[in-house]
Order: structure tokens, then C-alpha cells, then sequence
């Protein structure tokens, strides 16, 4: 319980350090190291299929694609952010957790979830015959993706051509 | 155990707010995407930690992984949005954006 509580609270600081540091470089890393902090706790969690693909998929090749793009566009960290933001996140966050301490355990109990049982047969027997429509459509959105990056750069292309 | 659902949900929902913060204060548009990132994190805790608690891990899993596989295509397709918007602007600020209306 004491490692999870760690765990949560480093997830935690590191998301808001991601979108506080000035520095893209750095708020893209923190970003993956919010990543493998999260695939350690689904590990803890007993989910090892979801671990693998947010420390592979998220912490990796996001984390990649990111840099990559802050590298294409040097001059980014020239966006000047309102002064205010980073002065009142404290306050809000504050505010947040004692509301969100306040409410989370009422709505527990009153927010419908999936119904408690042991499940039956192992993981690939649920991804690939329970989960199939899902498999369907994760085929579909990542045709999706990739035709509409094809799209966007080929755009660019054929405004060189002219 | 529902002491051990309310605390993953308690920061699940900490995380939802901190990347809903940073969407609706930041002009950075790459922020704006690692806010989108944040909030997805915190949408993955909630659905692997509430498929381990009801006794679901695998149902939830699956889920998961859909859902991260939905996240890299969302986000390949969002840099690839902003590698361009910064070629025509020369910047990634999200207030020159407004230019485009017509």
C-alpha cells in the first residue's frame, strides 16, 4: 500500500512537472517517466499486458515522437505563457484535492461499475474473442493515423512542387 | 478494498484535472498535447484500477490497451497537425491560430 501511495505521488508530481517546466525538452521526459511510473503500478496491479504497452508504446515511442517534433520546431519555447498560470496551479490544486477527497468516496457508492466476479480463461481468450469488435477498430484508428499523416505531409510536398 | 478504489480514483482524477488545467490556461500547443497526455494517463489508472478491484483485470486490459493504442494514433496525427501549423506560422502559439478564420 505504502509503495502504491509512492508510486501515485510521483505519477502525480512528475504529470504536473510535465506541463509546468518551461524547458519541452525536459516536460516531454517527465512525461516519460510519469509513463513508467504508471506501467510500474499497472504492473502492481496485476496487469502486465497494459504495462507492457504503456512502457513500450507510451513512455517510448510517444515520449520519441514528441522530442521529435520539439526538435522540428526550435523556436517553440518562445511561447510566452500568461504569469498567472503557473502562480495559481498551487491554489487550484489545493482546492482540487480537498474537493476531490470531499466527493470521490459519496460518488463511489453511487456510480454504477462493472459487475464484480472472477473472470474466467486467461487474457488472449478475452482480447481476441470477447474484445474482438475492439480489435476491429483499433485496425481501423490506426489506418486512420497513418492516413492522415501520409495526408499531412504529402500536402506539404506538393506546395513545393509549385 | 474500496479504500483502495477511492485512492486510485482519487489520483486519477488529480491527474484529469492537472492536464484540463494546462488545456485551458496554455498557449504552448505541445503543452497542449502533453496536457491531453496527462489526462489520458489518468483515464488508464481509472480503468485498470477498477478492473482490479472488481475482480476484471483481464476485461480491463484489454481496454487499456485499446485505448493506448486509440492515444498513439490521436497523438501521431496531432504532431504531424502541429509540425505543419508551425511551418505556415513559424510559431506554436495557440492564439494565432484565431488567423485562420475566415
Amino acid at each position: 500500500m505504502a509503495i502504491q501511495i509512492i508510486l501515485l505521488c510521483g505519477l502525480v508530481i512528475f504529470s504536473a512537472l510535465a506541463i509546468l517546466l518551461k524547458d519541452l525538452i525536459k516536460a516531454a521526459l517527465s512525461l516519460a517517466v510519469a509513463s513508467l511510473l504508471l506501467g510500474i503500478i499497472f504492473f502492481r496491479l496485476a496487469a502486465p499486458y497494459a504495462a507492457v504497452f504503456e512502457i513500450s508504446v507510451v513512455a517510448g515511442l510517444i515520449t520519441v515522437l514528441f522530442i521529435l517534433t520539439i526538435a522540428l520546431t526550435k523556436k517553440g519555447d518562445e511561447v510566452t505563457e500568461a504569469r498567472l498560470v503557473k502562480l495559481a496551479f498551487p491554489v487550484f490544486l489545493i482546492l482540487f484535492l480537498v474537493i476531490d477527497g470531499l466527493v470521490m468516496k459519496s460518488l463511489l457508492q453511487k456510480i454504477p461499475a462493472l459487475p464484480s466476479g472472477p473472470e474466467a480463461g486467461t487474457f488472449g481468450e478475452v482480447l481476441w474473442k470477447q474484445r474482438t469488435f475492439d480489435l476491429v477498430a483499433q485496425v481501423g484508428v490506426i489506418l486512420a493515423g497513418v492516413l492522415a499523416v501520409l495526408a499531412l505531409f504529402r500536402k506539404k510536398e506538393e506546395d513545393k512542387d509549385e | 478494498m474500496s479504500n483502495l478504489w477511492f485512492l486510485y480514483l482519487f489520483f486519477a482524477a488529480l491527474l484529469i484535472f492537472i492536464g484540463l488545467y494546462c488545456l485551458l490556461t496554455m498557449r504552448n500547443l505541445i503543452k497542449l498535447f502533453i496536457a491531453v497526455e496527462v489526462i489520458s494517463k489518468g483515464v488508464s489508472l481509472a480503468i485498470v484500477a477498477t478492473g482490479a478491484v472488481k475482480n476484471n483485470i483481464l476485461l480491463a486490459q484489454s481496454l487499456a490497451i485499446t485505448y493506448i493504442v486509440v492515444e498513439v494514433a490521436l497523438v501521431a496525427t496531432a504532431l504531424a497537425l502541429i509540425i505543419n501549423i508551425y511551418k505556415k506560422n513559424k510559431s506554436l502559439d495557440v492564439r494565432l491560430l484565431s488567423k485562420l478564420k475566415g
